[in-house]
């Protein structure tokens, strides 16, 4: 396990460098335009800041309310011993309800646990896990089935949720074998 | 269901703050109006002409604890300031204080900006020291004040946030832009394809259903959400070509949403790392990996909750004859 931990703490240094210089390396390869074609994209970054503002709004201050009441303390208390029976924090739990439903939402509860914990903390590093690993999954669900007027979409939310819920319990498990 | 969650959320707040508020009110947690006793001195002497000078309080533990009904303990001594004022002297407790509850929460009420438990002394005061009273500003409704101060704050936050985001965002939307033009996709589609034929076995070998989805899923594994949705809706259309039904999901149309959702992905969605920063170097590990196992779950339960009797029956893929005699094996 400890070596695991060594190469992929080597191997973690080549990430952004192989996608910040690979991305462009590559289009380079295949004559694209690279500069331009990154300013065209880059353009976009405005935008999307701009378009998860009322998103990261609603999320944060609902959760910023919930918790100032004491009643995230009070449902964290006592949801822990159910919780710990899979052994998933109960911290982190925002992020496993909020995520299937909206992503940028999810955004909002990794700032808020990034303000509460710091940003090394495990439980950011979960949240993150669970963020980057699994889909939003009820609106890939409204969005895909509605473009072809399924109504009666059978197993597909049951599998979706199943998925998403296996995927959290992994993401915890996996970042304490890899950071715990 | 995101409705539900997010009002409940406001209202449970709400009802929690006003919960607790009526407790403190009931209980009289902070003692409103009534002057706690402190013991004072001067360590640098009294002087009755300075406006402010230095003071030492220190609060009797068991006084305390009787006043305020609690078992937390003050520290042995606390730094303070006296200071005169027209209306009478006044005590203010140095910023990094540490003060036991209630008087944590009364300095964070009283005086939140400034961050300085003060109270009015009330009576006792001698240039010698010795036991005063202290009266602070009633605290009411400390929770409703919390909750409400915590929905600007937090509106304010999100909005710092998501500006200070738009370079990094800028720069990975402008890479995965390159990325895209580039081609990408195509370059592991041959990949992916062959993978898929078990999984979907109920489309016919030539038909472009299993060339969409292929791309549909390279584009996820790049983190090109904006092209892999339609791709994903194109793919859909052509499944629903292979339906016999108008409005009933195949089995192929819930494995691939199954896929999509499990969303297998080597470079994470552009958020996260603009979020995440160089963390993300680390993170992608446990990323890949996790979102590997729950691709593998997302299949197998697409395929087994595919057998129940409950899914089987509305399975336009097969007759009603067929799925009677099929269902035992």
């Amino acid at each position: 396990m400890e070596t695991i931990r060594q190469i992929l703490g080597l191997l973690s240094y080549f990430i952004l460098p192989a996608i910040i210089v690979g991305f462009p390396l590559y289009g380079l390869f295949k004559k694209v335009p690279v500069f331009e074609a990154f300013v065209e994209g880059a353009k976009e970054g405005f935008n999307v800041a701009v378009r998860i503002i009322p998103y990261l709004v609603a999320i944060l201050f609902a959760i910023g309310m919930f918790r100032a009441s004491g009643a995230m303390d009070f449902m964290a208390n006592a949801l822990r011993p159910i919780l710990a029976l899979v052994g998933f924090p109960s911290e982190v739990l925002p992020m496993a309800i909020v995520r299937p439903l909206t992503g940028s939402g999810s955004a909002g509860i990794v700032v808020d646990l990034i303000n509460q914990f710091g940003e090394d903390s495990i439980f950011v590093k979960m949240a993150a896990t669970m963020f980057g690993s699994t889909e939003t999954t009820f609106y890939v669900i409204a969005i895909y089935f509605g473009a072809v007027n399924i109504k009666r979409t059978r197993h597909a939310v049951p599998a979706g949720l199943i998925a998403d819920f296996s995927a959290m319990l992994i993401a915890v498990w996996v970042v304490r074998l890899l950071f715990g | 269901m995101l409705n539900y969650i997010w009002a409940g959320l406001i209202v449970s707040s709400l009802v929690f703050a006003l919960v607790s508020d009526v407790g403190d009110i009931t209980r009289d947690t902070y003692r409103n109006g009534e002057p706690l006793p402190v013991t004072i001195s001067f360590p640098d002497g009294f002087n009755v002409e300075a406006r402010r000078q230095a003071a030492e309080v220190r609060i009797n533990t068991q006084e305390f604890q009787s006043f305020y009904g609690t078992t937390n303990s003050p520290d042995s001594v606390y730094a303070a300031t006296l200071i005169g004022t027209e209306e009478g002297s006044q005590l203010r407790f140095d910023v990094d204080a540490n003060l036991p509850e209630p008087l944590a929460t009364i300095r964070d009420a009283t005086n939140p900006r400034e961050g300085q438990l003060q109270g009015e002394v009330v009576a006792g005061l001698t240039p010698a020291g010795g036991t005063v009273m202290l009266a602070f500003e009633p605290v009411r409704f400390v929770k409703m004040n919390a909750i409400s101060a915590a929905a600007l704050n937090f509106a304010e936050t999100a909005v710092e946030i998501a500006l200070s985001l738009i370079g990094v965002l800028a720069l990975f939307l402008g890479l995965l832009k390159i990325a895209e033009e580039a081609g990408i996709i195509y370059a592991i589609v041959r990949l992916v394809r062959p993978l898929l034929k078990p999984l979907f076995p109920e489309i016919p070998d030539d038909h472009p259903a299993l060339g969409m989805i292929a791309l549909n899923l390279a584009a996820n594994i790049f983190g090109l959400g904006n092209a892999a949705t339609p791709f994903g809706i194109k793919a859909m259309e052509e499944l629903q070509t292979l339906n016999s039904t108008d409005d009933t999901a195949t089995n192929s149309m819930v494995m691939l949403l199954a896929v999509n959702t499990a969303s297998v992905q080597l470079v994470p969605p552009v958020l996260l790392l603009a979020l995440m920063g160089l963390q993300i170097n680390q993170l992608i590990f446990a990323i890949i990996i996790t979102t590997f196992l729950s691709l593998l779950i997302a299949i197998a339960s697409a395929k087994l909750l595919g057998r129940l009797k409950m899914f089987r029956r509305t399975d336009p893929g097969l007759d009603d004859s067929a799925s009677d005699s099929t269902v035992q094996g």
